[in-house]
C-alpha cells in the first residue's frame, strides 16, 4: 500500500461510514424523546455533528490522495510470507473468539493458559518448553494475585475450581 | 491551606514505605519495559494500571508515574545499543548514541543519557510544581464555554502534530469522539448504540479501550511479522561518562529541559519533537558541530534531555486542567477516575493533598531514576535476552486479567479484542491511536462543556465567544490549523520539487 492509495482508501471508507451513521445508525440506534424543542440540546444533534466532520474528513481524504502523486514507496513492512501472516493473523482473530467462549465455561486460569499456548505457537515461538511452563505459570500467578490481593473475582468455570 | 500546609499534607500521604516502594518498582518496571525493544513506555504504563486498582490513590498513581518516568529513560537503552528506540521519543538519540555504540564507547552513551535524563526529569518535575498550582488558580475562572474551547484547542493540536497527516489525526479523533458517544445520554438519558445491551449503557470501558488500543495490535503485529524484533546487542565497552563530559555539555541539557518543560506543557505536542528540536539547537550551538551524528555524547546529552524535559511538564496540562498531553498521561488520567479522582483545578482545591504528594513522589522519582537506571545500564543484556514470543503471550494474558479486573466483566475483553483489531487496522493505515485515545476520554467533556453552554445562554452561540479566555482558544485553534496546514503544504511541495530533480 502507497501513501496515496491509503489516503484514497481512508477517504473512501470515512464517506462510507458518514452516509452509514447518517442514513442508518444515527436514525435506527440513538433514541431521542419525541419533546425535544431544541435541535442543538437533542441526543441526536453530537452524533449528527461528529457523522458530518467523518464525511468533511473523508472528502478532504479523498481530495489530497487525489492530488498527490503516486509513487511505488509501500508505507507498510512486507512479511516473509504473505500468505502464512494472514493465517496467523486469522489464527489469533481465532484465539480471541474462542478465548470470549470459554472464559465463562472454564473460567480465566485454565482459558490463559490455552490462549497463552496458542499465541506462543501462533508466533512460532522458538522455545516451546519454555512456553509450556510460562502458559502454566503467568495465569497461576495473575489469579494469586487478583483473586487473593486484589479480591477480584476472578472467573472459576464450570470444571475445575482453584482456591 | 498555606503552602507549608499543603507539602505537610503531600508528605503526609506519601511518608510511608509502601509509597516510596511503588515508587522505585514502577521506575523499575518503567526502565525494563521501556528498555524492551518494541514494548514501550505507553505498553508498560497500560499494563501496570490494573495492578494499581488495589492499591491506596496516592501509591496506584506513584507506581504509574514511576513507570512514565523510568520507560522514558529505558527507551534511550535499546536506542544506544540496538538501535532500535524503544520509545519514540528516543529516536534521536539513536543518531550520536548508535555510532558512539558503534566504537565501543556504549558504557558512555548510557551514563550520558542517565544523568541527563535525570537532570531534565528534575527541572521539568520544579517546573510542574512551580506552573500547575498557578495554571489551576487561573483556571478556576473557566465556566463551560471556556472548557469547550480549551477542548477544542486541545484535540485540534493533538490530531495535527500526533502522526505525519492532519487529515488522518482529525480522522482518529472524530472516530474517538463517536465511540465516546456510546451509552446513556448525558442530559436526556436516552440509548446511544448500545443495541439494547445493559452493558454498553455506560459507555465503553476507557482501560479496555485503551489496553485494546495500544497493547493488542503489537500482538498482531507480532503474529504478521514474528522476525520484525531480531536485532543485535552492542557490549557496554570500557570507557564511562565523567563529570568532565556532563559538565561539558550542562548548557545543552539545561536548554534541552527547558524546550521539553515548553513543548510538553502545550497538550499533544509529545516528547519526539521535544527531543529533536533540542538535539538540533545543541547541534547549532555547540563548538562539536561537525561532530554530530558521528558519535558526539552532547548530541546524546541533548536529545535525551529534550524527551525527558517532557515528563513533567505533561502533568501540567493533565493537573491543572484536566487534559491530557499525550497517550500516556491519559492513561494515567485513567487511574485518576479509577480511584474516583477527577484531575483539574479542582484537585487543587480539595485534593491538595495529593497534588502536593504527586509532586514529593515525582522530585523523589528523579533520585530513584538515578540508581536504578544504573543498574538497568549494566543488566541491559539480560532484558535484551527475554525471548519477545514468549513475551507477547504474556501481554495477551496480563491484558485479559487487567481488563476483566476493572469491572469484574468478561464482556470488557471482548471490547478490548475488538479494540485491538482497530487498532492494528490504524497502525496497518497510518492513523495515530493518541488522538483516537485522548479524543475518547475528553469526548464527554466536550459534548457536555458544549450542552451546558447552550443551556445556560438559551441557545445563544455567542457564549462560546463570551470573554477573552474563549477569544485566546479560538486564536490559537485558528493558528495551529493554519500551521499545520501550511506545513503540510509545504512538506508536499518539497517532496514534489525533490522529484523534480531526482
Amino acid at each position: 500500500m502507497t501513501n496515496r492509495s491509503v489516503q484514497l482508501q481512508l477517504g473512501l471508507g470515512a464517506c462510507i461510514a458518514s452516509l452509514f451513521l447518517i442514513f442508518v445508525a444515527i436514525p435506527g440506534w440513538v433514541a431521542s424523546p419525541t419533546n425535544v424543542r431544541n435541535i442543538i440540546l437533542s441526543p441526536l444533534f453530537w452524533p449528527y455533528v461528529l457523522a458530518g466532520l467523518t464525511g468533511l474528513t473523508g472528502l478532504g481524504l479523498l481530495a489530497v490522495g487525489w492530488f498527490t502523486e503516486e509513487d511505488d514507496v509501500p508505507l507498510n513492512d512486507a512479511a516473509d510470507k504473505p500468505h502464512t501472516a494472514w493465517l496467523r493473523l486469522f489464527g489469533l482473530a481465532a484465539i480471541m473468539v474462542v478465548t470470549m467462549l470459554l472464559l465463562p465455561r472454564i473460567g480465566m486460569v485454565w482459558t490463559s493458559m490455552l490462549a497463552f499456548v496458542a499465541t506462543a505457537f501462533t508466533v512460532r515461538t522458538r522455545h516451546p518448553i519454555a512456553a509450556v511452563i510460562c502458559a502454566i505459570v503467568i495465569p497461576l500467578v495473575l489469579y494469586a494475585f487478583f483473586a487473593h490481593v486484589a479480591g477480584v473475582a476472578i472467573p472459576q468455570g464450570h470444571f475445575v475450581r482453584l482456591p | 491551606m498555606s503552602f507549608i500546609d499543603s507539602l505537610l499534607a503531600g508528605l503526609a500521604l506519601v511518608g510511608n514505605i509502601e509509597a516510596f516502594l511503588a515508587l522505585g518498582a514502577g521506575v523499575a518496571i518503567g526502565v525494563i519495559g521501556g528498555a524492551i525493544p518494541g514494548m514501550s513506555a505507553t505498553m508498560a504504563v497500560a499494563l501496570t494500571l490494573p495492578f494499581t486498582f488495589a492499591m491506596q490513590p496516592i501509591t496506584g498513581i506513584l507506581l504509574l508515574l514511576g513507570v512514565y518516568k523510568g520507560g522514558i529513560f529505558g527507551g534511550s537503552i535499546p536506542a544506544i545499543l540496538i538501535k532500535t528506540p524503544g520509545t519514540p521519543a528516543s529516536s534521536a538519540t539513536i543518531l550520536d548514541g548508535y555510532p558512539m555504540a558503534e566504537r565501543g564507547e556504549a558504557g558512555r552513551a548510557l551514563g550520558m543519557a542517565l544523568w541527563a535524563s535525570c537532570t531534565a526529569d528534575l527541572i521539568s518535575n520544579l517546573a510542574l510544581i512551580v506552573f500547575a498550582g498557578w495554571l489551576a488558580s487561573f483556571a478556576l475562572n473557566f465556566g463551560p464555554p471556556e472548557f469547550f474551547t480549551l477542548i477544542l484547542f486541545s484535540l485540534t493540536i493533538i490530531a495535527g502534530v500526533s502522526g505525519d497527516s492532519l487529515l488522518r489525526g482529525a480522522l482518529s479523533a472524530v472516530l474517538g469522539l463517536l465511540l465516546a458517544t456510546i451509552g446513556l445520554d448525558l442530559v436526556y438519558g436516552t440509548n446511544r448504540f448500545t443495541f439494547g445491551s445493559p452493558d454498553m449503557m455506560g459507555g465503553l470501558n476507557f482501560i479496555a479501550v485503551l489496553i485494546g488500543l495500544f497493547a493488542i495490535p503489537e500482538i498482531l503485529a507480532m503474529a504478521w511479522n514474528p522476525t520484525a524484533h531480531l536485532g543485535k546487542t552492542r557490549s557496554l565497552g570500557n570507557k564511562w561518562v565523567t563529570f568532565a563530559d556532563y559538565r561539558r555539555c550542562f548548557r545543552s541539557i539545561v536548554r534541552g529541559s527547558m524546550i521539553g518543560v515548553f513543548l510538553g506543557s502545550i497538550p499533544g505536542i509529545g516528547a519526539a519533537p521535544s527531543a529533536f528540536l533540542s538535539y538540533s539547537e545543541a547541534r547549532r550551538k555547540s563548538k562539536n558541530k561537525a561532530n554530530f551524528g558521528k558519535g558526539e555524547v552532547e548530541g546524546v546529552a541533548a536529545s535525551e534531555a529534550g524527551n525527558n524535559g517532557v515528563a513533567g511538564a505533561t502533568l501540567i496540562p493533565l493537573l491543572a486542567l484536566g487534559v491530557p498531553g499525550d497517550v500516556i498521561t491519559a492513561i494515567i488520567i485513567g487511574a485518576f477516575m479509577v480511584h474516583g479522582l477527577q484531575p483539574g483545578p479542582m484537585m487543587f482545591v480539595l485534593n491538595v493533598d495529593i497534588i502536593y504528594g504527586l509532586f514529593i513522589g515525582l522530585i523523589v522519582s528523579s533520585i530513584f531514576l538515578f540508581f536504578i537506571g544504573t543498574a538497568a545500564i549494566r543488566g541491559f543484556k539480560y532484558v535484551a535476552d527475554i525471548p519477545k514470543r514468549l513475551l507477547i503471550p504474556s501481554v495477551l494474558v496480563l491484558c485479559i486479567y487487567g481488563v476483566f479486573a476493572v469491572n469484574n466483566n468478561i464482556f470488557d475483553v471482548g471490547v478490548m479484542f475488538a479494540m485491538g483489531w482497530v487498532g492494528y487496522f490504524m497502525m496497518r493505515y497510518h492513523i495515530p491511536a493518541a488522538p483516537f485515545l485522548i479524543a475518547f476520554i475528553l469526548g464527554p467533556l466536550l459534548e457536555d462543556n458544549f450542552r451546558q453552554s447552550m443551556l445556560m445562554s438559551g441557545n445563544d452561540w455567542m457564549v462560546l465567544f463570551r470573554g477573552p479566555i474563549t477569544w485566546f482558544f479560538w486564536t490559537v485553534t485558528i493558528i495551529t490549523v493554519v500551521a499545520i496546514i501550511r506545513a503540510g503544504y509545504r512538506a508536499a511541495r518539497n517532496i514534489g520539487a525533490n522529484r523534480l530533480k531526482g
